[in-house]
């Protein structure tokens, strides 16, 4: 289909790209502990992009008919304004693993125990408990007129376990998840086990919230009210937009000295990684901030066009609209060392330090707000009191507040608990000074 | 394409089939400030099957290959078979029906041409980056025809199409280090001619945006508030809507326990419900997506617990009756307990009235966002203002309400006599479904003590 398409976009533009798209996922659902629904779903989609006289347009379709689909997006591209878009020439893109046979051909059965264990090693008495799995199998293929061609087999799995306890009006919800190409390992299992535990038992005890300005550990689950104002300004558009609070600081130390943060598309074994971008790029690692210096922006094509810059091959599309500047694998501190899956304890060794303040494991309503300018202000969803180094219990009507930019300018220090969570890796982080508020 | 169903109707083996197809048509066009991001036109098909054997779980498939249909059926049979159970899977019995249903396309978008809704998005853009102050805008127009097929093997044959539409604009104003945004959100379950004249509410959002970098930041504590309209209905939906789902509660004895029918959670001023036969709403279809008529569903009645919203599934699993609010995002995903169009019903009296004996409370209006995590909330206004002595005061800017539903919903003391529905874009989002088109309605809610965030004390 692509060849042909491309063929078409030669014949009817001046040049364009495409995405072609195809997954299977299969999925079981375990509710309350026991499987009620399997499921597949099969799914092409091909997304295009054309120039024409300067202008690029994009359709895409489900539906499957090429002539169609470069008749809509030439009319898409007629509306368009000019951008000096060009597409990548042929290159060789480096090997990255992305497809892992065991996970495909793994059967429903072999999906099944995976579930039957996880309900069975964290079932307990008056909790609900849910797990979810989920496989894909994916192929993708790119190419340009500009006769780049790329293609590549994928695999994705997800595992993730909830487990919701109701006692009177106190609901307390602890949830976890592994992500990976390959079927989690015994390793994998155990240490998702574990991490619920960790969090679930400590949570049965509430406790009062302190209150003033503490040192607070952020858990890797924690950090994305920390990390998500970093992913805004450090995209390409928030930069061209001149929005970003980075945008003007490229070489400049702007945070603590021992904060690095690097995208890396190439790490072996990640649902994030990928040999070239949505738009053919060939993928590289970028180091982002390097020891609190800003060292880079991404950019996808047409970004990279309009700031007089290349693609750092962070171009992502899907089968609908238009590519869009997207991560791959955030990788915050140190890369992280292959197959290591160990989780405790609580607070990755940061606890015994503190004589008064939290440790947040959730936050509520992240990503609401004025997000790029680094102020956050959340009430707690799962989080502890510290207390002379040790956690005391749960608290339940607290809030954290503070600047991004300030706190992370004098990082109290980094735990030794790194892990993946989706397609981000992270280690605890304590930050002194950050606001708590009872109500 | 009835014929097609219906043929591989015949041919399933399991105890309960059914089989949905759509067809959707869509375009969008965005700006970012003064520059066209895109203009595009989408064309999206696929087909959805769901069986069910006694005794065994559901077996699920979707595909973008019509051509698929009868490979997918048989595999979602032998994925049925995979799953026995203990305790059977139930539905609860609905009557057969057979419909043909086109709602009001009013102008069919599809007949509109690219170009034309560039120019119309265009003129609202320019309304907001008139505003002195704002030095940035967003602002998106998307629309859609869908047309879905749904036939089970109980007799229900269903060809319901409708269309929908949302327009929505943000603009920032920024001076030095601040910066602030409006938003304006318009959502219709109608075609082109519904969207021709909101050139003043793109404005108005403007200047509200360039207002609040000279506006005070709340100052943090306890206040009366009163929620606008747009708010209320936001907090209703987020904060108590999703707990009425009886998916949450079914399956969970602890749950039920917290929502059991009968239970008072609020004054007897406080009245709810969820309608998705209302009129002309995003939220709104005849059928839903298991081919249950919707209806218009109590869930508080004088300030207790009176019903929830089901799916067949759920229905029977509480002895309960279906209630239309089975609903699935595309022919992607299985139909699972949604709300449709939810409401906080009409009170009495004026909003002056509703103030006027406020000393100092908080009046927070619009959403910028809203999340809860089961009985904890945060929601974010959009912008606010002082109420002192009675009346409306100044404007104040990062206000965010933080607290417990319960407590929440039994602190609504007074509710005001101008109800309307908050007809916005955007949409619900539950178990990986986004957006799902609803609506939510509310007059203006007095909360007699309620948390405002802002500035937090460093």
């Amino acid at each position: 289909v692509i060849e042909r398409l491309i063929e078409a976009v030669r014949r009817r533009a001046d040049a364009g790209d495409a995405l072609w798209h195809r997954a299977e996922r299969t999925s079981i659902a375990f509710e309350s502990g026991r499987v009620k629904a399997c499921g597949v779903s099969e799914e092409t989609g091909v997304n295009l992009r054309v120039r024409r006289g300067g202008r690029a347009g994009i359709a895409g379709t489900t539906a499957g008919d090429v002539e169609d689909l470069v008749t809509r997006a030439l009319a898409s591209a007629e509306l368009g304004e000019t951008v000096p878009l060009e597409f990548p020439p042929p290159a060789s893109a480096p090997s990255v693993l992305t497809h892992a046979a065991a996970a495909a051909d793994a059967s429903l059965e072999r999906l099944r125990e995976i579930g039957t264990e996880l309900v069975s090693r964290t079932s307990r008495d008056g909790c609900q408990v849910n797990v979810s799995i989920e496989r894909e199998v994916g192929r993708t293929a790119v190419a340009n007129t500009a006769g780049a061609a790329a293609a590549y087999d994928s695999t994705a799995v997800a595992v993730s376990v909830d487990l919701a306890r109701f006692a009177g009006d106190d609901v307390l919800f602890v949830s976890d998840h592994y992500s990976g190409t390959d079927l989690p390992t015994t390793a994998d299992l155990d240490a998702l086990v574990e991490s619920i535990a960790l969090r679930f038992v400590p949570a049965l005890t509430i406790v009062a919230p302190p209150d003033g300005a503490l040192p607070v550990v952020f858990s890797p689950s924690g950090l994305s009210a920390i990390l998500l104002p970093l992913e805004q300004a450090l995209s390409g558009k928030g930069v061209l937009q001149g929005v970003s609070p980075l945008g003007a600081k490229l070489g400049e130390k702007v945070l603590d000295e021992r904060f690095s943060i690097t995208d890396d598309p190439l790490l072996p074994g990640r649902p994030g990684s990928r040999p070239v971008d949505d738009e053919g790029t060939p993928s590289r690692r970028l180091p982002l901030i390097e020891r609190g210096v800003v060292r880079a922006f991404v950019y996808d094509l047409e970004t990279a066009a309009r700031a007089g810059t290349r693609s750092t091959g962070h171009g992502s599309r899907g089968t609908f609209g238009k590519p869009h500047i997207g991560y791959s694998n955030w990788v915050v501190g140190d890369p992280p060392p292959a197959g290591s899956a160990t989780r405790g304890p609580l607070g990755g060794g940061l606890l015994g330090q503190i004589a008064d303040g939290l440790l947040i494991e959730d936050l509520i309503g992240v990503g609401q707000g004025n997000v790029i300018g680094g102020a956050f202000s959340h009430p707690v969803a799962l989080a502890y009191r510290v207390q002379g180094g040790a956690i005391t219990g749960r608290v339940k009507d607290a809030a954290v507040a503070g600047n991004v930019y300030e706190l992370l300018t004098r990082i109290g220090g980094f735990g030794s608990d790194g892990r993946w969570l989706g397609s981000g890796w992270a280690a605890s982080l304590l930050l002194d000074g950050v606001a708590v508020a009872r109500r | 394409v009835k014929d097609r169903l219906t043929a591989a109707l015949r041919t399933s083996r399991a105890d309960y089939t059914e089989i949905r197809v759509e067809h959707s048509w869509s375009s969008s066009v965005a700006f970012r400030g003064q520059r066209l991001e895109s203009a595009t036109a989408s064309e999206d098909r696929g087909g959805f099957v769901r069986v069910l054997n006694r005794g065994y779980g559901w077996g699920v498939a979707s595909f973008t290959s019509l051509d698929r249909l009868p490979a997918m059926l048989a595999r979602a049979h032998e994925l049925s078979r995979a799953v026995k159970l203990d305790t059977p899977i139930r539905l609860a019995e609905t009557t057969p029906v057979t419909a043909d249903v086109t709602l009001d396309l009013d102008g069919d978008v599809r007949g509109i041409a690219l170009a034309e809704k560039k120019r119309l998005l265009e003129g609202y853009n320019a309304e907001m980056l008139a505003v002195p102050g704002v030095v940035d805008t967003q602002a998106s127009y998307r629309d859609w025809v869908t047309e879905t097929w749904y036939a089970n093997s109980e007799g229900t044959v269903l060809h319901q199409v409708w269309p929908d539409l949302t327009i929505s604009g943000t603009a920032i104003a920024r001076r030095d280090g601040t910066i602030e945004k409006g938003l304006e959100s318009i959502g219709r379950h109608k075609g082109w001619h519904s969207v021709q004249s909101h050139a003043a509410g793109f404005r108005t959002v403007a200047e509200r945006a360039a207002a609040l970098l000279d506006a005070p930041t709340v100052k943090g504590g306890s206040y009366p508030v009163v929620l606008d309209n747009e708010l209320a209905g936001v907090f209703i939906h987020e904060a108590f809507g999703h707990l009425s789902e009886a998916d949450f509660v079914y399956e969970n004895p602890q749950a039920r326990e917290m929502m059991t029918l009968g239970r008072r959670f609020g004054r007897p001023v406080l009245n709810v419900g969820d309608n998705g036969a209302a009129p002309g709403l995003r939220g709104t279809l005849p059928y839903d997506d298991e081919g249950t008529p919707t209806q218009d569903t109590p869930l508080i009645r004088d300030g207790v617990l009176v019903g929830r919203l089901h799916s067949r599934e759920t229905a029977a699993a509480l002895g309960e009756r279906p209630t239309g609010n089975a609903r699935a995002l595309s022919f992607r995903h299985a139909p699972i307990v949604r709300m449709t169009n939810t409401y906080i019903a009409n009170g009495t009296g004026s909003f002056e009235d509703l103030i006027g004996d406020i000393k100092l409370g908080v009046y927070a209006c619009s959403a910028f966002g809203g999340q809860t995590v089961l009985e904890n909330f945060s929601f974010t206004a959009a912008y606010g203002h002082m109420i002192r002595d009675g009346k409306v005061a100044e404007l104040v800017k990062d206000v965010v309400l933080a607290g417990s539903l319960f407590q929440t919903l039994d602190r609504i003391e007074r509710l005001a006599g101008d109800f309307r529905w908050n007809q916005m874009g955007g949409g619900c989002g539950k178990g990986g479904q986004f957006p799902l088109p609803v609506t939510e309605g509310a007059p203006h809610v007095r909360i007699e003590q309620a948390l405002v965030g802002g500035d937090v004390p460093a």
